[in-house]
């Protein structure tokens, strides 16, 4: 069996301020970063990442955070010269970075550290709204990430943005979502916010549009994507033809990649078919100790009953759906396994299956959640 | 004979019923200290909880008066509750007087009247005592007045006391010793003995509770139970004193229990008469009555799992609660179940508390239902205790409906609201009179009025003065129809209920209202609708869920969108299907609850 494609997943966990709403493993700097300490450590950690999946080439690199623009470029380049021969051919390296944090010159800087691909933490352009959800920067500090995004040569650019923030109407979301697209960027990345546990948002829950106004937000914002040429490749996700992220597709294909960073999450496929996952230290402090960085946290195996919802939590996810062989040569089972549940799926009107490929219908999409419960292995070991 | 007082005690909850008797065992010197537990006579933990006496128990005590002579005291304790009503007449019958406890601040409740009424006429001497003369609240001349003009008692030569502080018990000691009577019955003339209550001891089985009215009854006689015929062997006699404590025989006069090889509750019902198989007496005590269950639920386990757990554990409540009935019960919606039947209200509520607690089971209790007597248009008459059993419209000559004669007892302040109260409930003024500042209302209800919601009605709208008693009439006939509930035009057997055709819209709509606030947002549109026949009366809609999908996954981490699913899961789980919907468990209570919103 063929192993699936390789990605790189590198986690920079600081943050000048964490945001209220945010659940990821991301810390607030307080004094300096610990640029050469964190870079050391990630450097060790990368090279026993690489001997974990001898011979495959890393086909992408996702730099994302916590502010990954917060690193200079020079420790950025260290990591990806390391990679040296790994890399494989026209690789896609991307690299999150917030408004705030960056300008031109740190732009070039990165282009010239081998950064092809920026995403960029816009969230929204409206000052009061991103007060609320705690951000660090303003409206036109956002307007201006992208355009130093642009200056500084970028072709590939992603911008994030939020709706159904606190008191946020339709026509503001729409006009988010308008501005992205005068900043002629190819890719949006338009999710929902969402109050995660542990966050200060969970505890002290602000006053958030109904479903119905999200809803209306939504769908407004996506038919003046759409309206751009913008397609919704993924539940959360739009690009121009072939701008899609590729390391995300990866994931969503259920494909393999390495995890360097604090916290980070790796999953890899080993040629006798076992699929095993496992994730590294989450605080950084802990990270940086000597012998930490390459050790996993945690690390197991993920059993046959699990993976058919593994894999259809992510490629259930794409618009495009997946194909069975895709299916079968991910997991090493077989396809008939799932035969009757995507059959009353189908039945339902919830799946479509045509061929080879099997998708969400448009219900089946806005109801994903409802779908994957059916692939829940009824017996947890 | 001449030195035996039987007694009890009537009160309303919290007017101190149970610290009288403590301090009457205590002051008898029937308990160590180390013994006396707070409020001996009840036994079970729900009653404690509650304040409220479910079994009728007996505590004899010896009791040395002033005249010298050592008495013999049998209190008997009666249940405090409109539910059993039967349970208490079996109480008092086997009594000569009663004490009438009343608190000082709070004054009478109609409780405590219903049950002196029925004391009144089965010819016991009342004595009227006034408890909590500690409190600064107490205002003993107002409730003095208020016995005389409510209840209609002589007052005089009342006692006052306080059973916590012990004030005035030694007085009340030697009152019952001088006023209350002693029993009358012919020692040598066939025995008689009352039922007075009967419960199950896993090691004894059936422990019955009596009253000898003549004769004596001694170990190894062989009895035969009046109504059923059936004869058993006596094991063992005694009293509770009030630690079980074996004699040879009890004695004419004498309250005390008896084990003979009973082995089921069925086999000694309360009221019933023992005699003796050899030398029978020639006719029984008066009084005795089958009692009927006069509300049923559908009672089905949460998990399917459960049942065999339900089906026993109703079996064991059973064998102590002979007025529980219940049979299997197939609910499309709901599963396999019971079909429970109940005194009243209290009693499914004790009922379902018990099973819970004790037996750790995880019920969906459908709204309770009154047994309705139809005539079928081909001359039948049916009893029904289930709406779904209700015949087709035009199998149906005649719906007929129970009535009680309720009777309230409410401070002159709120007595519009009362009048309101029960107005609405369909009630039929009976009679009205003022006794001092209070006025005592008498109203003809429909009984499926009462189970819902009116005594918590009754008491909000009263600021919680206004009391309450009942008893059942008569079976009418009455304008009935079956409210069916239909979600995504699916009928959902457990929500139907049986209602007065001209409240149709007004139920069908607080149905639907309801259910709408209670069942959750679903792929689809859900339609719910109330029906009486073909007939649309009412109907709501629960919009359709625009999504349910994680906005963000990248795949590093995913098990915390795992956990999400799993947790989605399970809280579907919990909730039973109906066709494709989804129904929280609420939904079923619901019906219980149209009426809160007046």
């Amino acid at each position: 069996m063929a192993p699936p494609p390789l990605g790189l997943y590198v986690h920079l966990p600081w943050c000048v301020r964490k945001c209220p709403y945010c659940d990821f493993n991301s810390h607030e700097t307080r004094g300096a970063v610990p640029v050469e300490a964190y870079t050391d450590a990630l450097l060790l950690d990368l090279d026993r990442e690489l001997a974990r999946a001898p011979g495959r080439p890393v086909e992408s690199v996702f730099i994302g955070g916590g502010t990954p623009s917060l690193f200079p470029p020079e420790a950025v380049a260290r990591i990806l010269d390391r990679l040296g021969s790994r890399l494989g051919d026209a690789p896609e390296i991307t690299l999150e970075a917030n408004p705030g944090t960056v300008d031109e010159a740190r732009f070039s800087g990165f282009r010239l550290a081998g950064i092809n691909r920026l995403s960029i933490g816009v969230q929204s352009f409206q000052p009061q709204l991103l007060q609320r959800i705690g951000r660090i920067h303003d409206g036109a500090e956002a307007r201006r990430a992208a355009e130093a995004a642009h200056a500084a040569g970028f072709e590939r650019i992603n911008l994030d943005l939020m709706f159904g923030l606190p008191g946020q109407t339709v026509a503001q979301a729409v006009a988010d979502a308008r501005i992205a697209m005068e900043l002629q960027v190819a890719h949006v990345s338009h999710y929902q916010l969402t109050l995660e546990p542990n966050t200060v948002f969970y505890s002290r829950p602000p006053t958030l549009p109904d479903d119905d106004l999200a809803w209306e937000m939504q769908n407004s914002c996506g038919t003046l994507l759409h309206g751009y040429g913008l397609h919704r490749y993924e539940i959360s996700a739009w690009a121009r033809p072939g701008e899609a992220c590729r390391h995300n597709l990866n994931y969503w294909g259920y494909g393999d990649y390495l995890g360097i960073g604090a916290g980070a999450h790796g999953k890899l496929t080993h040629p006798n078919g076992q699929v095993i996952r496992y994730r590294k230290v989450r605080v950084p402090a802990a990270y940086m100790r000597p012998g930490t960085a390459t050790r996993d946290a945690a690390c197991w195996e993920v059993p046959e009953a699990e993976r058919p919802l593994e894999f259809l939590m992510n490629a259930l996810r794409l618009q495009q759906g997946f194909t069975m062989s895709l299916f079968e040569s991910r997991t090493g089972l077989d396809g008939a396994c799932m035969r009757d549940s995507l059959a009353t799926l189908e039945a339902e009107g919830l799946l479509r299956c045509e061929g080879e490929t099997i998708r969400t219908s448009r219900l089946g999409m806005n109801h994903l959640d409802s779908v994957l419960q059916r692939f829940l292995p009824e017996a947890v070991s | 004979m001449k030195r035996i007082r039987n007694f009890s005690i009537i009160a309303h909850i919290d007017h101190g019923k149970s610290t009288l008797a403590d301090r009457l065992i205590e002051r008898c010197g029937a308990l160590t200290d180390r013994e006396m537990s707070e409020q001996v006579l009840d036994s079970m933990d729900l009653e404690r909880e509650r304040g409220i006496t479910i079994k009728a128990q007996s505590v004899a005590l010896r009791y040395t008066a002033q005249d010298g002579d050592t008495y013999q005291l049998n209190i008997i304790d009666t249940p405090g509750h409109v539910d059993f009503s039967y349970e208490v007449s079996r109480s008092l019958a086997a009594c000569e007087g009663a004490l009438l406890v009343v608190d000082a601040s709070q004054g009478v409740e109609a409780q405590s009247v219903a049950n002196c009424y029925t004391a009144v006429d089965q010819g016991l001497e009342i004595l009227p005592v006034l408890n909590k003369i500690d409190l600064p609240a107490a205002d003993p001349e107002r409730v003095r007045q208020q016995i005389e003009e409510i209840i209609g008692l002589e007052t005089e030569g009342m006692l006052k006391i306080s059973a916590k502080t012990g004030e005035g018990v030694d007085d009340l000691l030697e009152a019952l010793v001088q006023r209350i009577p002693a029993p009358v019955g012919e020692p040598d003339a066939p025995l008689k003995a009352l039922i007075m209550d009967s419960w199950f001891d896993n090691y004894l089985g059936v422990v019955c509770l009596v009253r000898i009215y003549n004769g004596q009854l001694g170990k190894g006689d062989r009895i035969q139970v009046w109504s059923t015929k059936r004869e058993f062997q006596v094991d063992q006699v005694g009293i509770f004193s009030p630690k079980k404590t074996p004699l040879a025989a009890l004695n004419t006069g004498e309250v005390g229990y008896v084990v003979a090889g009973i082995k089921d509750i069925d086999g000694a019902p309360v009221g019933d008469t023992l005699t003796h198989v050899q030398r029978p007496c020639t006719e029984r005590v008066p009084g005795f009555k089958v009692v009927q269950p006069r509300v049923f639920a559908g009672m089905f386990p949460v998990s399917s799992d459960d049942y065999e757990n339900f089906r026993d554990a109703l079996a064991k409540l059973r064998l102590n609660d002979a007025s529980l009935q219940y049979e299997p019960e197939n609910s499309q919606a709901l599963g396999f179940g019971f079909r429970c039947g109940f005194l009243g209200m209290l009693h499914m509520e004790i009922v379902q508390e018990r099973l819970e607690r004790e037996y750790n089971l995880d019920l969906i209790t459908t709204a309770p239902t009154v047994v309705y007597e139809v005539l079928t248009t081909r001359g039948g008459l049916l009893s029904i205790s289930n709406p779904t059993a209700l015949p087709p419209g035009n199998e149906v000559e005649e719906i007929r409906e129970p009535i009680i004669q309720a009777n309230i007892l409410v401070p002159q302040e709120f007595v519009g609201n009362v009048i309101a109260l029960c107005e609405e409930k369909r009630g039929d003024q009976k009679d009205m009179q003022f006794v001092g500042q209070q006025i005592a209302l008498t109203y003809e209800l429909p009984l499926s009025e009462v189970v819902l919601d009116f005594f918590d009605r009754l008491k909000s709208s009263s600021r919680g003065f206004a009391s309450f008693d009942y008893e059942f009439l008569r079976f009418q006939a009455a304008n009935l129809a079956r409210l069916d509930v239909l979600i995504n035009g699916e009928k959902v057997d457990a929500l139907a209920v049986i209602i007065h055709r001209e409240d149709a819209h007004r139920r069908g709509r607080e149905l639907t209202d309801r259910l709408k606030e209670i069942i959750p947002r679903q792929m689809f549109e859900v339609a719910i609708q109330a029906a009486i026949g073909n007939q649309i009366v009412a109907r709501s809609t629960v919009k359709a869920l625009r999504k349910n999908v994680t906005a963000k996954c990248y795949g590093g981490d995913i098990s915390r969108k795992r956990k999400l699913l799993e947790k989605q899961k399970a809280g579907k789980k919990r909730m039973k299907q109906v066709g494709k919907v989804d129904i929280p468990q609420e939904a079923f209570l619901s019906v219980l609850q149209v009426d809160n919103k007046s």
